[in-house]
């Protein structure tokens, strides 16, 4: 799978806008794996179903995208793998190519282990890639790995590259003009968005899609002031997250549905105690173990309302990687400010897969939110003085004079626990007056596309990505069909400005990858608008712009 | 910064434990150890767990953290990797640290974390009146056990050392000048402490009662225990039929977890806080 993320990286350097996305099943080799790249001049927000070229390392991949392959795909099959039957699979295409991927390899380096990188060198001549900008992305890509590596890898880039030249002529010309933008995932964009806004400690346990971002924050311990945590357990995860945040430094977690679920009685805690926290939810297939590697947008109902009683948070949806960059510094943010759990709310789709961004600036400034520089020298420190804003100020451990009790009992302003009515009904409508200064903070819904057109789609998270192509590709075809509304936040609710925006719209359509209309629940809760329509798909695979495209034609 | 006293920890607060209860002892054990250790007021923070125990966290005037039944061991590692200069002491229950948070602890102390857990061991669940907990004994009969309890009694000795915590010690409620010695010694001690105390319970626990420890109880001081030897501490942990009192094991040569950590090396984490952030390493490999 790092070849498809290697040809992102080289449409990129070539100075295209670039996705990969990844298909793979729960086990750790073997199984059909695919990563599927789509490019573009003007831009790429998800991967295309209709195949330019489909290199199949086995006969499955016939099978697994018969679909997505058309007359004018481009099929390179790995004869390694056994004689092809042209006749049984010449109705797919018109042009089936053979290459012994893996002879070519074990010829040139003398193991089968550079298959992969004559693959890409396969590729690079049917797209007319710069041989330059490829050898460069090898040599960077194995760095630190031995020599003979990296010179193997370029003999089969380079063998690759001959055995295509002898079978055809390019299908693509690929020009090249200036980089200025960066590759990552959605998980990265997140870890790289922490580190802008100053994290300082991570724990989580593995899980599934949201793995990777342990792994990035994990690797950058040595580069920054940064502890990661492996933890015992998603409840210990949270719960050690939220000792190194009253302890006084930006802290968060990172787990999918699954382990989240664990969390849910400390998020509770974190609303009362007033402990900042940002915690990713990575959201994937379910209920239970589900489909553990494909993609959903099934967990909204649940983060929503997760922990018992009256509680205040954050749910940030991002859609594009660069939305979960800039979304992950609001959420640091919000997190330390109003001293409330946030949420952002993803999917195993965008934070899995990569896509270009404008490369972000460099430097960042990071001023504290809502802590002390002092306490008063008589002990009259109130950890949570009732406020009009809600906000108390908050003092951390070996401060002066800044003694405070953290507390999940219900408490006075000092933090001691308390059963007294007055007080108790003082500091719950303290916490609830958060919401009044955090509606004004957060990020609002916007429209994407034409001001008007014939179909509103109404997006939250990742989902905004398919349907910002859909609206890309049909500019190119000068039309104005569809625009959409995407909703960066799920709450607090953007109430008056989605209303305003959905007030405008000819056909609203609400689209989301659940199958109870979740997102549509929540507007239906928080607003007057109603839907014409709805998209939904819970089959664990994302959205895909041409089945959109076959959906209003139907229509 | 003043250090702590004995008075200035007092909270305006009256503890609120049964008459008789060994929190009282317990409290006052704590206090007098962190006072005679002479900690800064404002480098000492106690986390409490939930239950009678917990309730202890309105008796102390000092930061502190009173989070959720079980949880108080992941939330004071976490505060201690982000600021190693504090003192760290973990207030729990029998229920609450051997019941709720046992994954947390038999995980935990493998990492030998530099904290101080005491553990309020009255094998009752006393706060919920008076249910078996995870160290009541096998055939006794409670609220939830009415037949008596089928399980035998977990042994917090034998598993804090089967899970290589560098500091294990028992003290007794009833005996406060060896309590507060022991508290002192696993502050001072570098790594992993545990102090699990047995406690009077005069409201659910009638029966185990001062009468019933004396008989049982004893020094391993008095009988020559070497607490550097972990087999020999294993072995008079096993013990079912007498109770020892004093520290069964301590690794003076434990190296805690964040002494372990390059980047905490020359600085605690909240110190290394800076206003202003770069990330042009961070997006190195994504160019």
């Amino acid at each position: 799978m790092v070849i498809s993320k290697m040809m992102a990286k080289i449409c990129k350097r070539h100075g295209l806008q670039a996705f990969n996305y990844l298909e793979y099943p729960s086990l750790i080799k073997g199984g059909h794996q695919t990563g599927q790249v789509f490019a573009s001049n003007y831009q790429a927000d998800c991967q295309k179903k209709d195949l330019d070229i489909l290199i199949t390392l086995n006969k499955n991949g016939f099978k697994e995208h018969r679909d997505e392959i058309t007359s004018e795909t481009l099929v390179i099959y790995n004869s390694d793998a056994g004689h092809l039957d042209e006749k049984e699979y010449s109705h797919l295409t018109k042009q089936i190519l053979e290459i012994p991927f893996r002879s070519i390899s074990k010829e040139k380096t003398g193991s089968f282990n550079a298959a992969n990188i004559a693959v890409l060198g396969v590729s690079a001549y049917f797209l007319n890639f710069n041989r330059a900008v490829v050898r460069k992305i090898i040599e960077d890509e194995f760095a630190g790995k031995s020599e003979k590596i990296i010179q193997d890898d370029l003999l089969a880039f380079k063998a690759g590259y001959a055995a295509a030249k002898k079978l055809g002529k390019p299908i693509k010309q690929t020009p090249k003009s200036k980089d200025d933008q960066i590759l990552l995932t959605g998980n990265e964009a997140v870890g790289l968005g922490a580190i802008a806004a100053g994290i300082q400690f991570y724990s989580a346990y593995p899980m599934t899609p949201a793995t990777a971002l342990l792994h990035y924050l994990a690797a950058q311990q040595q580069n920054y002031p940064l502890i990661v945590k492996h933890a015992e357990d998603e409840i210990g995860a949270i719960n050690h997250a939220l000792g190194a945040s009253f302890a006084g430094v930006r802290a968060m977690t990172g787990t999918s549905g699954g382990g989240f679920a664990l969390m849910a009685e400390s998020v509770s805690f974190a609303s009362m105690a007033e402990i900042p926290l940002v915690i990713l939810e990575a959201q994937r297939k379910g209920p239970a173990t589900g489909l553990p590697t494909w993609t959903e947008q099934a967990d909204l109902s649940f983060i929503l309302t997760a922990g018992h009683g009256d509680t205040q948070r954050v749910v940030l949806t991002p859609g594009t990687v660069e939305e979960h960059f800039e979304l992950t510094k609001v959420a640091f943010y919000l997190a330390e400010k109003y001293q409330i759990p946030v949420f952002i709310l993803s999917d195993k789709f965008i934070l899995e897969s990569h896509q270009t961004i404008p490369k972000p600036q460099l430097s960042y400034s990071l001023p504290h939110q809502s802590m002390i520089r002092s306490a008063p020298k008589d002990g009259s420190f109130r950890r949570y003085k009732v406020t009009k804003s809600g906000i108390s100020p908050r003092s951390v451990p070996g401060q002066k004079h800044g003694l405070q009790l953290t507390n999940s009992y219900e408490h006075d302003e000092f933090g001691f626990a308390t059963e007294e009515i007055k007080p108790t009904v003082n500091q719950v409508e303290k916490r609830t007056r958060k919401m009044d200064g955090l509606i004004k903070e957060i990020p609002q819904p916007y429209l994407v596309g034409p001001k008007k057109a014939a179909t509103t789609f109404v997006c939250w998270g990742s989902t905004i990505n398919v349907v910002s192509q859909l609206i890309q590709t049909q500019s190119i075809e000068k039309k104005q069909a569809v625009n959409a509304i995407h909703l960066p936040v799920m709450w607090p609710f953007p109430k008056k400005e989605f209303t305003k925006l959905a007030k405008k719209a000819k056909k609203l359509v609400m689209i989301e990858g659940n199958q109870s209309g979740q997102g549509e629940r929540l507007i239906k809760q928080e607003t007057e608008i109603s839907f014409a329509d709805r998209i939904h798909r819970y089959d664990g695979r994302p959205f895909y712009v041409e089945d959109l495209q076959n959906w209003l034609k139907e229509k | 910064m003043s250090c702590i006293t004995t008075s200035s920890i007092k909270s305006p607060i009256a503890p609120t434990w049964c008459p008789g209860c060994g929190d009282f002892m317990i409290l006052n054990s704590l206090q007098k150890a962190v006072s005679e250790l002479e900690i800064k007021e404002a480098n000492l923070v106690i986390f409490y767990g939930i239950g009678c125990s917990g309730n202890m966290a309105d008796f102390n005037y000092a930061y502190g953290f009173h989070g959720l039944h079980g949880r108080a061991l992941p939330n004071a590692i976490g505060a201690k990797l982000v600021n190693h200069n504090l003192k760290i002491v973990i207030v729990a229950g029998d229920g609450d640290f051997y019941g709720e948070g046992l994954n947390h602890f038999i995980s935990l102390a493998r990492g030998n974390h530099d904290v101080t857990v005491i553990v309020h061991n009255n094998s009752r669940y006393s706060l919920t009146t008076g249910q078996s907990s995870p160290t009541t004994k096998k055939g006794t009969k409670t609220k939830s056990t009415p037949t008596g309890v089928i399980e035998k009694s977990f042994n917090p000795i034998s598993s804090a050392l089967a899970a290589e915590a560098s500091f294990v010690s028992r003290g007794y409620s009833t005996k406060p000048p060896q309590l507060t010695q022991l508290v002192k010694t696993a502050i001072a001690h570098s790594g992993f402490a545990l102090v699990d105390v047995i406690q009077l319970c005069p409201s659910f626990n009638k029966k185990e009662n001062h009468l019933f420890f004396a008989e049982r109880m004893y020094d391993l001081t008095d009988e020559n225990h070497d607490s550097s030897d972990k087999i020999a501490a294993i072995l008079k942990a096993q013990k079912a039929d007498r109770i020892p009192l004093g520290i069964f094991y301590q690794d003076k040569k434990s190296v805690p977890y964040h002494a372990q950590l390059s980047q905490i090396e020359n600085q605690s984490l909240i110190d290394q806080w800076s206003a202003k952030t770069n990330i042009r390493v961070a997006m190195e490999k994504f160019k």
